[in-house]
């Protein structure tokens, strides 16, 4: 009888979880859902983002439901997740896919059902896309090659248009397509603006500070002179600023990192590191669902959305005067 | 004649020597005693017998065949069987899985597949086995470990009888036991003689061992210290033996070495 | 001896039947059915052919890894290097299908043959250095996913051939690949456990060591086939998993093996060995995978899905040794 009586409490715990967790955060279906799903929301980037789309959401008076994986790296996951999301019948579902192939069999399905499908910040490669046949309705993100150029500008503005000297580059993990745009961003922005700087070395940094670190280090010894150092992130960045403050060459070399995350605010404040080109994730994802809102309702949208890049130094985090300080999280 | 036959047994543990050249026979159809204190090597001596340990040394022959290479297996395809003293059971399992570990009967799947474990078979023979002790379990098909000692003890030996052996080991058979089974385990050594098969009884119930053996081998610091037979010898006999009378250096010096 | 038990009552007898005849616990398989029954009625978007499809493919490259787990916990192993080992397996395939361009054929057997090396060195290990199976296999989780990064260079290798794709992604009659190959390894695995020598001796070597070399088993020799077995099957787990996401992906798999594990529990499978069935796993798994499809239907994040995966981990192994502390003789 115990047996029998414990069997019955058992239904009602599986049925009372399941309830309880329903309670959290219940969007019921209806016509005009979005699907959004990120890649993860450990990284405060990826949070700024989500933040964005609700604000956006509430704006635009749209119904979403959103979704993350646990990691930047789990691929599989995030394709088990936007296909579950798609059984949920949205309208269109906004992804930021974890690599260029893991969402492509859920992206064509989506397609498949007329559901319209975004690329969230350029994860994925268009020449894939095209074989595979999938056409998605836009891509959003910061435009990776005028952020590149954009600390070209910076660092010319700072030396002159007639500066001379060696300029090290350090790209991000070999191969990645948004390091890879940054650097060429920069390197041809320069040539343009300041013939004289002479990039002498572009090597991969592999996103990884402990190793832009030594990358800077070795191009020192190389070339005692340097003056600049462009690195396709701040964290990269921020490993170039110990090395050149640890040789003692804080004044003489300018160093430009790529992100604006809150690590690299504190550093440019205190007057170590010089500029961060500040991605703006929070107006990516306001602007993702606004241009959802505008293609649903049959506008015509840009099949390729960039979002605007803001240049940190510390003058303008000093005066605080740019309106589109309120953007950087 | 001489069924089985240990000449000379030595084992160590690493650095601890437990026998030390250790001579014991038993005939077909005799009851034989071991005997001795605790860490006088009993148990160790009748796994070297099973093969679950390897002797380092000495000649082991059964039934005319030297055996001392051949694996627990093996040995027990010739007929060697022992009951453990924590009876080696696989709780989980139920009562014919036990009895036919290491050697299921299979049958073939749709006439195809081979290698599937003819469990309806195991069953059956199983219940004879059970029926033929006369005992009764709670049911075939329950895991051992929910029944009570006696009767996980009456699973531990259908599975020594079960497949006709010629040497039957228990270890400690009736330690943990009530009164009316250790007489049927006493009963039941003494139907196993009566149908020649030999036994080799372990146990630290001399009243038992006196009542029920043959011969009496007293283990001591590693040797076989004494071969006495039982309708000559006496329980004070067998104690002194087993406790050593005058030689309490050698005792010490055993303890000493572990 | 007489009985001592009184006649069981029918529910009990239902429970017996249900472990003896079909090799699983009736209470699992009630908990899956309540649970998908509470879904439907939370989530119109639940019950649904395709959504059950979606499911059984969400589940396909766990439900292999669980299907290893089982039979290494089954004999009273343990193997952490799973999810590594199906990294390096996914990578080894797409090396030599993208890198070595060899036809797709090479790549499944560099996948399996990759699993089945790892678990080969990591049997050896356990059998023939006497480590214990935690710290072997911690080892190899390791050693496997840093030769993975190694091989791959730590991106991830794109431009797989279509027969690799259509493993992943191929839809026959409509139910995915890799569901049908969950199926099929299922099935067999099941075969084997709980029907064939091989696996009831396996049961009997986690049940009790003791008690299988009394029964003539070769217990190093069998760990080490366990534990090769348990290799493929990631290796297997690798190649469903690179042909899904259509990469190989040197970091797929990280923390797969704890999920794994998780699902043989649920599914009723007995930590310490002794205890194990495929079907009762792949019901673990699919609790695992109805409570994560449901949840996800109704919006509610991710990190909760984590807590309530937790919770129905620790409620089965409480109900579960609630059922064996009944009916042992402590």
């Amino acid at each position: 009888m115990t047996a029998f009586v414990l069997k019955i409490n058992r239904f009602t715990m599986a049925f009372g979880i399941a309830l309880a967790m329903s309670t959290i955060g219940v969007a019921k279906a209806e016509d005009g859902e979005y699907g959004v799903l990120m890649k993860t929301l450990a990284n405060p980037f990826w949070g700024a983002m989500g933040q964005g789309v609700e604000d956006g959401a509430k704006e635009a008076g749209v119904k979403y439901f959103q979704q993350a994986a646990e990691s930047d790296q789990a691929a599989e996951p995030q394709l088990n997740l936007c296909n579950t999301m798609l059984e949920r019948k949205p309208v269109a579902m906004i992804t930021a896919a974890i690599n260029s192939t893991n969402l492509l069999p859920c992206l064509k399905a989506a397609q498949d059902a007329g559901v319209k499908v975004v690329d969230l910040d350029g994860n994925l490669d268009p020449a894939v896309l095209d074989k595979e046949g999938i056409k998605i309705t836009f891509r959003i993100g910061s435009d990776n090659v005028a952020a590149g150029g954009q600390g070209a500008e910076y660092l010319v503005s700072k030396l002159g248009k007639d500066a001379k000297g060696p300029v090290l580059v350090i790209e991000g993990l070999s191969g990645n397509i948004t390091g890879a745009k940054r650097a060429k961003g920069f390197a041809d922005k320069l040539k343009e603006l300041a013939p004289g700087l002479e990039i002498v070395a572009s090597l991969p940094g592999d996103w990884d500070r402990g190793k832009a670190a030594s990358i800077a280090t070795d191009t020192l010894t190389a070339h005692p002179d340097l003056v600049a150092i462009f690195c396709a992130n701040d964290g990269m960045a921020l490993g170039a600023v110990e090395s050149v403050y640890a040789a003692g060459k804080g004044e003489q070399v300018t160093i430009i990192g790529v992100d604006g995350n809150s690590d690299a605010v504190k550093s440019i404040k205190e007057g170590r590191l010089n500029a961060s080109v500040a991605q703006l994730p929070y107006l990516v994802g306001k602007q993702a669902v606004e241009n959802v809102k505008k293609a649903l309702a049959g506008e015509k949208v840009e099949e390729s959305i960039a979002v605007p890049t803001l240049v940190l130094t510390k003058d303008v985090l000093d005066a605080g005067k740019e309106p589109m300080l309120q953007y950087v999280k | 004649m001489t069924l089985l036959s240990l000449q000379g047994i030595r084992k160590s543990f690493g650095a601890v020597d437990v026998l030390h050249g250790v001579d014991l026979s038993v005939a077909a159809g005799e009851v034989v005693g071991l005997v001795g204190d605790n860490g006088a090597g009993k148990s160790t001596l009748m796994k070297t017998i099973t093969g679950i340990y390897r002797a380092d040394a000495g000649s082991i022959e059964f039934d005319g065949k030297d055996i001392l290479a051949l694996d627990p297996g093996q040995r027990r395809e010739l007929g060697i069987e022992m009951i453990y003293q924590d009876l080696s059971l696989a709780k989980q399992q139920d009562v014919a899985s036990n009895i036919f570990l290491g050697r299921e009967p299979t049958r073939k799947v749709f006439g195809l597949f081979p290698g599937f474990v003819d469990k309806a078979e195991m069953d059956r023979q199983a219940a004879k086995m059970i029926e033929r002790l006369g005992a009764r379990l709670p049911s075939i098909n329950r895991s051992v470990g929910s029944f009570s000692g006696g009767q996980q003890q009456t699973v531990a030996i259908a599975r020594a009888l079960t497949f006709n052996p010629k040497l039957v080991i228990m270890d400690e058979p009736t330690a943990a036991l009530a009164v009316r089974e250790v007489q049927s385990v006493l009963d039941l050594i003494r139907r196993l003689r009566s149908e020649g098969i030999a036994v080799i009884l372990i146990s630290h119930r001399l009243n038992d061992v006196l009542s029920v053996t043959d011969r009496i081998v007293v283990l001591r610091h590693g040797r076989a210290d004494a071969d006495l037979v039982t309708s000559k010898t006496n329980m004070n006999e067998v104690v002194s033996r087993i406790v050593g009378g005058g030689d309490i250096s050698a005792a010490a010096a055993h303890e000493q070495r572990g | 001896m007489a009985s001592e038990m009184a006649q069981p009552g029918f529910w009990a007898r239902v429970q017996r039947a249900s472990v003896e005849r079909l090799h699983i616990r009736l209470e699992s398989l009630l908990v899956l059915v309540a649970l998908s029954a509470a879904m439907a009625l939370l989530s119109p978007f639940f019950l649904s052919l395709s959504n059950f499809l979606n499911i059984l493919l969400a589940t396909s490259t766990i439900g292999v890894l669980a299907i290893a787990a089982t039979f290494v916990i089954g004999s009273g192993g343990l193997d952490l290097s799973l999810g590594s080992v199906m990294g390096l397996a996914g990578v080894a395939g797409a090396f030599v299908a993208v890198n070595l361009g060899w036809p797709p054929v090479f790549a499944v057997i560099a996948c399996i043959l990759a699993g089945g090396i790892a678990g080969y060195i990591n049997g050896q290990l356990v059998t023939r250095a006497f480590v214990p199976a935690f710290i072997v296999t911690l080892g190899m989780l390791g050693l496997a996913r840093g030769l993975a990064l190694v091989i791959s260079q730590g991106r991830a290798i794109y431009g797989l051939p279509a027969a690799i794709v259509y493993i992943g992604q191929g839809r026959p009659f409509g139910i995915p690949m890799p569901v049908i190959i969950l199926v099929l390894t299922a099935i067999v695995a099941h075969c084997v456990l709980a029907y064939t020598r091989f696996g009831r001796h396996t049961l009997a070597l986690g049940d009790s060591e003791g008690a299988a070399r009394a029964a003539g088993i070769r217990v190093e020799h069998h760990r080490r086939i366990i534990y090769t077995l348990s290799g493929a099957l990631a290796g297997l787990a690798g190649l469903l998993f690179t042909a899904r996401v259509n990469a190989g992906d040197p970091t797929a798999g990280i923390n797969y093996e704890l999920t794994a594990i998780t699902a043989a529990i649920i599914g009723g499978t007995n930590l310490f060995g002794g205890r194990a069935s495929i079907l009762g796993t792949m019901i673990g798994a699919l609790i695992m995978g109805v409570l994560q499809n449901g949840l996800t239907l109704l919006a509610v994040q991710s990190y909760y899905q984590q807590m309530a995966i937790g919770a129905v981990l620790i409620l089965a192994v409480f109900i579960d040794q609630y059922q064996v502390r009944k009916e042992s003789r402590v």
